[in-house]
């Protein structure tokens, strides 16, 4: 379109080849350190390459991701007791029993495993992955991604508010507040892995034992319950500075003769938050959003340093399939995905939030 | 992160590049690299080996590069080092479960002058670093776990070292109530490592295979894990955790365990040698109040410690192979791993170094680790190679469900066999 609108001068169509020469060395760097790693991710997906290994590899088509992604429900049917005739149900707990997942699952042409159960109509089902680590990283990731940038947006905002206000000390608290985004991710989690120790050693255990909650004995990053609440909390501690930070920005570009008419004009605090703050900051805090949900969407450091092994996101899972495993051409094919996965995202994001792209 | 990766790949091969060719005119003297460790006075003592051997070899110089600390961290170094066929390291310091992993990239020590010297070393880590006859390092220092105990209490409480687990958590449980009473509401029966990573694999392979339940996957490559030995092993740990053992123990790795046994609150521990020397130190609550033995018994009626140590081995990429094995074998020679063992109490691989009244004198506990090593247990690393790491990871998952109470462990192992026999195709059998 553009092409044909200017034909006509060519003055600009002079600009135009100068402007794409200007850009030629850039689009060669990006080609070099983007686009071919890209490519290259994106062959040795189709293969079973190892990682370190003189051993040629072989051409396998979609059979990585489809190890990956192969997902099932099926019906647990109930255990029946012989004496009875009826449900069997648990000594202790009085639940119903269900046969074992293990002998529900399909084994060939690809082996299920477990990745959880659950009750419809009355009737027990289990969802069942052929790589179930890598469904329940994807989930974790997700479930971390929304409740962490949902908090950090919340209090990022409340800090904002707070600190835009004039009042003494204003610049020391804007500076402090700074400081758990200074620190680097890694020794910010091997600290907080400290505070988190499942013993008295750790101080939010002794905190907790003080205000009568716990025994003093939580193992907080290897219970399966604690994990997420644990990491996500780490995170808003860290990031919410970088949210506030953003949106103090977006706040200081707000003239203040718009206050002032809303004053002039009776409106309440509340009211100019609503009719005036939040109207105006939506283009900053849509930027925010999509930076912090890109950011923590790739999280690798927290879950890394915090929980290794016993729990993976999608990044320290690709990690461990290529270090720990060698798995050079499966770990390959996660990068893909989280790849296509991020780019859905920032699609839609941009798209539902409207950001102006150009 | 993988963009970033290649990124620096090729500028290391653009800088290494360079390098050789700077280096194939300046060079007159052969150099030798070597990657080690730098844990404490790791780094120090290998330094000193290296001017050893350059004094007594003018013509070679020997380089000796720090490495990380963690484990994993070196592993994911070499391997960058191996994909990328570098010749810029010659001799790596490997651990016990990597040999299998990294043999096709290490030398054959047995063609290069070791084959006299390995009878000298414990049996068990040569067949360890033994990958289809080949030799492909050659023991440095080990490691096995051990039982600490607090000499103090045993007596005030009139109990012996426990020789069996029966035993064990019997006396742990009557210190921790007594403790208990007299007012340390932090003490603690017995501590060990329960978090979810290669400490419990070892940890657990000492639990199943002192009760006759076997290695995971024996030596000839039979998948054994899922028997009533094994099942009746695990749920004894499992019955620990929140009884004699903090119910944070699945949380725990050796430092954890460490720093609780030594502030004084734990009467019993399972761990590495290292904590020996820390322990006596002189501003440690529990100096002259602890010893060593050999971990309790089960079924079997004998107790196992893993066995845990590094090994010296020489790349196949390396520009001078015989110099470099020359080397790792001088810097494992039993005069050698003497000094080390009297200067940083470096457990030998040497047998006779265990009789040597200089060692002995530096570090008494050597006497019982002589018996414990003897009947060490080794991972199923080489057997399982290159798929150690998965077999380990499933292992210890499979283990710490059972700790946390998320399954139990009847199922939990009968999973853990048919994950094992998808992964690496073995048969399945008895111990």
């Amino acid at each position: 379109m553009m092409f044909k609108k200017n034909t006509g001068s060519k003055l600009l169509q002079r600009e135009q080849r100068l402007a794409y020469l200007l850009l030629l060395p850039t689009f060669l760097v990006l080609i070099v350190v983007a686009l071919y790693p890209l490519g290259l991710v994106f062959v040795t997906s189709f293969t079973d390459r190892t990682f370190a290994s003189p051993r040629e590899p072989n051409y396998v088509g979609f059979n990585n991701y489809a190890q990956l992604l192969s997902m099932t429900i099926r019906e647990l049917p109930p255990l029946i007791d012989e004496e009875t005739g009826l449900q069997a149900v648990d000594q202790k707990t009085g639940e119903p029993l269900y046969e074992r997942p293990l002998r529900v699952l399909p084994r060939e042409p690809r082996r299920y495993r477990e990745v959880s159960q659950f009750s419809f109509f009355g009737k027990r089902y289990v969802l069942g992955a052929s790589d179930p680590d890598f469904i329940k990283a994807v989930w974790d990731t997700l479930v971390f991604t929304v409740i962490s940038v949902l908090l950090e947006t919340i209090l990022g905002l409340g800090i904002a508010l707070v600190v835009n206000s004039p009042f003494k000390g204003r610049g020391v608290m804007r500076a402090a507040m700074l400081v758990p985004w200074a620190v680097i991710t890694v020794v910010s989690a091997r600290m907080w892995q400290w505070m988190l120790a499942p013993t008295r050693v750790g101080v939010i255990n002794v905190i907790l034992q003080g205000l009568g909650l716990g025994d003093g004995n939580i193992a907080f990053l290897s219970q399966p319950e604690w994990q997420l609440p644990a990491l996500i909390m780490v995170d808003v501690w860290k990031t919410t500075p970088f949210m506030a930070l953003l949106l103090l920005a977006g706040l200081q570009l707000i003239p203040n003769e718009l206050y002032e008419a809303a004053r002039v004009d009776g409106a309440g605090s509340f009211r100019q938050f609503i009719s005036i703050t939040m109207p105006l900051l939506r283009p900053t805090m849509a930027v925010a959003l999509v930076f912090r949900t890109l950011d923590a969407l790739r999280v690798f450091d927290l879950f890394q340093v915090m929980l290794a092994q016993s729990r993976y996101s999608m990044a320290s899972y690709n990690y461990y399939q290529l270090i720990g495993n060698r798995a050079m051409g499966q770990a390959s094919a996660i990068g893909v995905i989280i790849f296509i996965f991020i780019f859905i995202f920032a699609v839609a994001y941009i798209r539902l939030l409207g950001v102006k792209t150009d | 992160m993988r963009l970033s990766r290649y990124f620096v790949m090729a500028c290391a091969l653009i800088v290494a590049l360079f390098l050789v060719g700077g280096l194939a005119v300046a060079q007159e003297k052969v150099v030798i690299t070597v990657a080690a460790g730098a844990v404490g006075q790791e780094l120090e003592l290998t330094r000193e080996a290296a001017q050893r051997y350059m004094e007594a070899n003018p013509n070679v110089e020997v380089r000796v590069i720090d490495t990380p600390d963690l484990a994993t961290d070196r592993y994911g170094l070499y391997l960058q080092f191996f994909e990328a066929r570098s010749s810029d390291i010659d001799v790596y310091q490997i651990d016990v479960i990597w040999p299998g992993d990294l043999a096709e990239h290490l030398i054959d020590l047995y063609e290069l002058g070791a084959r006299e010297v390995a009878d000298e070393h414990f049996p068990a880590i040569i067949e360890n670093n033994t990958v289809e006859e080949q030799l492909v390092g050659i023991p440095w220092f080990t490691d096995a776990g051990l039982l600490y105990y607090r000499v103090d209490l045993l007596e005030k409480y009139g109990l012996e070292v426990p020789k069996t687990w029966a035993e064990l958590e019997e006396a742990a449980r009557v210190i921790q109530e007594g403790e208990r009473a007299e007012g340390n509401e932090d003490f603690w029966g017995f501590v060990w490592q329960g978090n979810a990573y290669e400490g419990l694999t070892c940890n657990a392979l000492e639990w199943i295979y002192s009760n006759g339940g076997g290695t995971v996957i024996s030596p000839d490559g039979v998948i054994t894990i899922n028997n009533p030995n094994a099942v009746e092993a695990i749920e004894m740990a499992a019955r620990w955790v929140g009884t004699i053992s903090p119910s944070g123990v699945t949380g725990f790795a050796e430092e954890d365990a460490r720093s609780l046994f030594q502030s004084g609150n734990a009467a019993f521990m399972r761990n590495w040698p290292y904590a020996y020397a820390l322990g006596q130190a002189e501003e440690s609550v529990i100096a002259g109040k602890f010893d060593v033995a050999p971990l309790p018994a089960g079924r079997s009626g004998h107790g196992a410690a893993t066995l845990g140590g590094w090994q010296l081995a020489v790349s196949k990429y390396s520009n001078n192979p015989e110099i470099a094995a020359d080397v790792a074998l001088f810097m494992a020679s039993s005069e050698e791993q003497k000094i080390r063992a009297v200067k940083g109490s470096f457990t030998p691989t040497i047998m006779t170094l265990y009789e040597d009244p200089e060692v002995l004198e530096a570090a008494p506990f050597f006497g019982t680790l002589y018996d414990v090593l003897i009947n060490a247990v080794a991972r199923p690393s080489t057997i399982t190679a290159p798929n150690y790491n998965e077999v380990s990871t499933l292992f210890f998952r499979a283990v710490h469900s059972v700790l946390t109470g998320a399954k139990d462990a009847t199922s939990a192992l009968e999973e853990l066999e048919l994950e094992l026999q998808a992964l690496t195709g073995f048969e399945i059998g008895e111990p």
